[in-house]
């Protein structure tokens, strides 16, 4: 069984000025998580990368619109004895949806050697260090991307 | 984001505090490329960046590249926890010349 419990539904212009925002919103929600400042420090960032690379690369300079950001907890028992006695799995996830007419797939997702020394590349690395899985959905309805990003803490 | 450069005796100090985001990083990447263009060596005070993503991590790496083709010193000074953990994210931490004083960066400059 797995239960969920949404802490942020937020809605936004998918723009650099908004960026500020977004982390204030996410700092908020996660503020009574309980975690240690560095891990909400990396996920606050890796969020922030991955609505940087839909505004970048999703929508890019010809199309606009906004992103949708939920963060949720989901627990799930983690099996064994089937009690509740402290096996209990919990994930943060985060789920980014966009409306742009471009379609990302996969392959653009991956980051580049880090023995590259040179600017920019770094944004899909930081969301795959600090996070455990991160999946492109399909979206069911309409154009734009839908991206799931777990983190078990 | 706030981003001064200071004209020393024989290099240029960049004091840059606050967020440093997709907004910022092209002032900031600005005024690293003008500040290397007079052709002094440059250190970036990062002691009041209070969080710095991949955009102002790659204004910083083109100024690490410009610097090194135009034989200059470069280097990053008083790193803040949340901009050294960004640069250990992505092993940069390995890469640039990471000073805690003023003094240790003019000794190099000697």
């Amino acid at each position: 069984m797995t239960a969920v419990e949404k802490i942020l539904v937020y809605q936004f212009p998918a723009c650099a000025e908004q960026m500020g925002s977004v982390r204030h919103k996410l700092r908020e929600a996660l503020a009574h998580s309980g975690q240690p400042e560095a891990v909400v420090n990396h996920v606050v960032l890796a969020v922030g990368e991955a609505c940087m690379n839909i505004i970048q690369h999703a929508y890019g300079p010809s199309d606009k619109g906004d992103i949708l950001l939920e963060v949720e907890w989901q627990f799930a028992e983690a099996g064994g004895n089937g009690g509740n006695g402290g096996n209990e799995r919990r994930e943060l996830v985060f789920r980014l949806t966009d409306f742009a007419k471009h379609k990302t797939c996969a392959e653009q997702m991956r980051s580049r050697p880090l023995d590259e020394i040179r600017p920019g590349g770094l944004g899909c690395h930081i969301i795959n260090e600090v996070m455990d899985k991160v999946v492109l959905l399909e979206r069911q309805v309409g154009c734009g991307n839908v991206l799931e990003l777990r983190k078990r803490l | 984001m706030e981003c001064n450069v200071k004209s020393e005796f024989g290099y240029d100090l960049l004091e840059l505090s606050g967020e440093v985001d997709l907004q910022f990083s092209p002032q900031l990447r600005e005024k690293i490329l003008g500040s290397l263009k007079t052709g002094n060596p440059l250190l970036i005070d990062l002691a009041k960046v209070s969080y710095i993503d991949s955009s102002g991590i790659a204004s910083l790496v083109e100024g690490f590249q410009t610097a090194k083709t135009s034989k200059l010193q470069y280097g990053l000074l008083n790193i803040s926890n949340t901009a050294m953990q960004v640069l250990t994210l992505t092993r940069l931490d390995k890469i640039f010349d990471l000073y805690s004083s003023i003094d240790q960066f003019k000794q190099k400059l000697q």
